[in-house]
């Protein structure tokens, strides 16, 4: 049986501007590598902080304001591609609802631009006890929730609570074990755990460590979306239902002095060039994700900056290898060639062009991704970052060596947007040379998730927004008790190794631990990695200090309307 | 009269509660669920469960539907269960926004239609009947949502007329009401506006061609008498049946137009409830929409009795 070997020339640099170089030295590499995971991905670009005019690729995150340029006042309005859903932090689910949060609910831990967790609410990072089982938290002093109200470790404690137990939670799995929460006194919190687990304090820089007013929660419980009450700049105003949200200055925030706009509405505009057309006509001021297709026109007015951030996440193939019995039930191979076989799967891999499709699909704004590890991630390494190369000719190989007759007809359920659609195609085009017959099965959102769920397909096209914390970004998908692991993928090796790197507390070994499991991801492949989204966001010139994140969270809090 | 009113009742009635059982089953027949389309990536099957369990889809659907019908009785439509905001002050809202949207575009398609059936017929053969034509066939083929994306880009990004989105209630700021929504309400009536004409045009031959007109020509009554008096007033019984008639083509266009124009009106709500599977919201508005088609027929038929007396005469006899 052959495999995908790390010394193999099948691997190498998938940078555009490196391929031509290394498909030459490809032999001179893979000898200089042998026993390594050859080369990795280079990261796009370098990261820079502004310019309209940036070529695609890099990344744009625009820059605070200097409160010398910016005037007092005004309404932002926002667009936005979808509706958030309820504005409760406990239960949201939605990533849209998290840019509305930024502005009225701050977390005990914020991204900062590199991606790296940096103290919100808190004063500092988490003391971690020596055996990993308790983290320390210090609290910041003086500040009032928007309702008046004393933020302090108790309001944090019954927060923190409030996302263990209430039914329907969206932060309980993200908290891990988590056996108690301790206020020694008013500016501290010790929580408790019953086993190690690292990605808490990044869990804390999300919405599970966003703290709401003690006194709304009393007050409207299950019900507080209706009138969310946190600490922030701006305060929550008025909702409506699936068309706008509107918030307002809090003249109660302890930064209160840094806030110069008024009020901020988010207005929900589903379609990409009628939110382009918004900014451009000066409706909007602000619109969040901007379509590939629209951004160079847009690149080029001299009315707008496009702000540019590389997602954490990725889009992904997922192979139906024992989801049959649909997720929660036993594993069960759907007996497919493509599900049992492993050569199958790499021949699928190594017929995707994952260069050529970022090219030609997405102008070059998206990048190659081999692996659910961004290279922006603090957790990335060169063996995170191998990448399959290109190779129809290996792929019908490896479809030979396999017994499958060629062509090898699959059917991918894809979302019937018109990019899911553009990029299905695209794939059919390019893996007919590695000997497949691909049969495009577009449905809805919603049915796509139902289908995922049932394991009614072979292959599915979806992607995953993506966490800070690769342990979010790969343990519930490949993991064999994952609570997503759609693909009904089982892989013993691979359970240790993510459960070791999500119970160690020491950095360099997390990094080599998911090193390696991106090699067995890449030897078993139930997902195929294919390319990392660029958070576009188009900005009016007339604001300063709108910023982007890797988080993708568009930071419209302490802009203002230039003089 | 009364009897024929009753009997229009209980047919609406009739199929108001058929309108409720198809919408009912047919939007769990759909694949996918609120909960799945409410964890959306984020979905773990034990919070699927909780949320499940919370909005009582886990129960059957006889249940399900009792509890829908039972409650909607009593005026309590639920809660969106993406929002959690009660359905009925989201209907009660979203209705005001698609109502003022849907009077203006009769008004706007009323206008146009009326006046180019008219100038098409009187006309008839020469460029200003082949230009009627010729803008009819454009409003009935074009499609709203490229108008409407078309409106935006020339009308509000390159000559600032109008906003490309945003709603201001009447009460507010009138001014501003109507300026937000004139793009839209013109877009809307494009289609109405082309059936209109057609209408009025191919009426208004007919009308022109009859005896009572040679009559009234004979009388000596000058032609805007004859033309207005006589063959339009006759030609709009027929007018005022389409416009019923279109009534749910102009609400299926508002769906379109809401969304372009980011209003917040019931087209929208309805179609994002869809997408969204919210049970609660969907039927509420369904509830509302049959309700309202229902009632809007009604009167029309009770309007040709005041347009047209024989009607009224035969309903009596």
């Amino acid at each position: 049986m052959t495999r995908r070997l790390p010394l193999s020339l099948t691997r190498f640099t998938v940078s555009n501007r490196h391929r031509k170089a290394a498909g030459a030295a490809a032999a001179a590499i893979a000898l200089a590598l042998v026993g390594t995971a050859c080369s990795p991905v280079q990261p796009a670009a370098n990261d820079t902080s502004s310019g309209a005019q940036t070529p695609s690729g890099q990344d744009v995150f625009g820059e605070p304001a200097d409160a010398s340029q910016v005037k007092q006042g005004g309404t932002l309005t926002v667009a936005l591609s979808a509706d958030p859903d309820k504005l409760d932090p406990t239960l949201s689910r939605s990533l849209y609802s998290r840019y509305v949060f930024h502005t009225m609910c701050e977390k005990l831990y914020d991204l900062g631009s590199d991606a790296k967790v940096v103290p919100q609410l808190a004063t500092a990072l988490p003391t971690i006890s020596s055996d990993g089982l308790s983290l320390t938290i210090p609290l910041k002093q003086g500040v009032k929730f928007a309702d008046g109200g004393t933020f302090d470790s108790n309001a944090v404690k019954i927060s923190l609570n409030r996302d263990l137990t209430l039914a329907g939670s969206a932060r309980k799995s993200e908290l891990g074990p988590i056996t108690s929460i301790e206020t020694p006194d008013p500016k501290t919190v010790v929580i408790k755990l019953s086993k190690p687990f690292a990605p808490l304090t990044a869990a804390l820089a999300d919405r599970a460590g966003m703290v709401l007013s003690p006194a709304a929660v009393a007050k409207l419980g299950a019900n507080f979306s209706n009138a969310p009450v946190c600490v922030g700049p701006f305060k929550f105003a008025s909702r409506v239902a699936q068309n706008s949200i509107k918030v307002v200055k809090d003249p109660l925030y302890y930064d209160a002095a840094k806030v110069h706009l008024d009020a901020i509405e988010y207005r929900i505009i589903t379609d990409s060039s009628i939110r382009s057309a918004n900014l451009k006509s000066g409706d909007a001021q602000v619109a969040d994700s901007l379509s590939t297709q629209d951004t160079p026109a847009l690149q080029k007015d001299d009315s707008v900056t496009v702000l540019q951030s590389q997602s954490l996440g990725y889009q992904g193939l997922t192979i139906n290898i024992g989801n049959s019995n649909g997720i929660g039930n036993p594993l069960k191979s759907l007996g497919t060639p493509l599900a049992k076989d492993p050569r199958v799967r790499q021949a699928l891999a190594l017929s995707i062009d994952r260069d050529a499709l970022v090219k030609s699909l997405f102008g070059g704004l998206n990048t190659v991704a081999c692996s659910p590890i961004s290279p922006k991630s603090e957790f990335t390494s060169d063996a995170a970052q191998v990448c399959p190369a290109h190779d129809p000719a290996k792929a019908k190989q490896l479809l030979a060596d396999a017994g499958v007759n060629t062509p090898y007809k699959v059917e991918m359920v894809t979302s019937n947007n018109p990019d899911s659609l553009r990029l299905a195609q695209a794939l059919q085009g390019m893996v007919k040379e590695g000997g497949f017959d691909l049969v495009i099965k577009p449905v809805e959102y919603a049915a796509l998730l139902d289908q995922q769920d049932r394991g009614d397909f072979e292959l599915l096209q979806l992607g995953w927004s993506g966490r800070v914390d690769p342990d979010a970004n790969i343990f519930n998908f490949v993991g064999t008790t994952g609570s997503q692991n759609v693909s009904g993928y089982s892989s013993p090796d691979l359970d240790k190794l993510l459960t070791d790197a999500r119970q160690s507390t020491d950095q360099a070994q997390r990094v080599k631990l998911y090193g390696d499991v991106v090699t067995k991801l890449q030897q078993d492949d139930p997902i195929i990695y294919m390319y990392r989204q660029r958070n576009l966001t188009g900005v009016s010139k007339k604001l300063l200090g709108i910023q982007v994140y890797p988080d993708g969270v568009i930071r419209t809090a302490f802009a203002g309307f230039a003089k | 009269m009364r009897r024929y009113l009753l009997n229009r009742l209980w047919q609406s009635l009739v199929t108001l509660v058929l309108a409720t059982i198809v919408v009912f089953v047919g939007v769990r027949a759909l694949p996918g669920d609120p909960a799945l389309a409410l964890a959306g990536e984020d979905r773990d099957p034990e919070s699927l469960r909780a949320i499940r369990q919370q909005y009582g889809l886990d129960q059957s659907w006889l249940v399900q539907f009792w509890q829908f019908v039972s409650h909607a009785a009593r005026g309590d439509l639920g809660q969106s269960i993406r929002t959690g905001a009660p359905v009925r002050s989201m209907i009660l809202s979203a209705l005001p926004v698609t109502i003022e949207l849907s009077v203006l575009a009769i008004l706007i398609a009323g206008v146009i239609g009326v006046g180019a059936g008219v100038v098409a017929a009187v006309r008839r053969g020469g460029p200003a009947e082949w230009a009627a034509n010729a803008l009819a066939l454009l409003g009935l083929s074009v499609p709203h949502f490229w108008l409407g994306l078309m409106a935006i880009l020339y009308l509000s990004v390159a000559l600032g007329l109008f906003p490309a989105s945003g709603f201001v209630p009447f009460f507010t700021n009138p001014v501003d009401n109507l300026h937000h929504l004139i793009l839209p309400a013109l877009i809307l009536g494009t289609g109405l506006a082309a059936v209109i004409m057609r209408q009025t045009r191919s009426s208004m031959l007919d009308a022109l061609s009859a005896d009572y007109i040679r009559t009234a020509e004979a009388k000596g009554l000058p032609p805007k008498a004859v033309i207005g008096k006589h063959a339009l007033r006759n030609s709009l019984i027929v007018v005022v049946t389409i416009v019923g008639l279109q009534l749910g083509a102009l609400i299926s266009g508002a769906v379109v137009t809401e969304r372009i124009f980011a209003l917040p009106g019931f087209g929208k709500l309805t179609v994002d409830a869809v997408f969204q599977r919210d049970y609660p919201v969907i039927q509420a508005v369904v509830l509302v929409t049959a309700t309202a088609y229902i009632v809007i027929n009604l009167l029309v038929d009770l309007l040709y009795s005041v347009i047209d007396p024989r009607i009224r005469v035969r309903g009596e006899a």
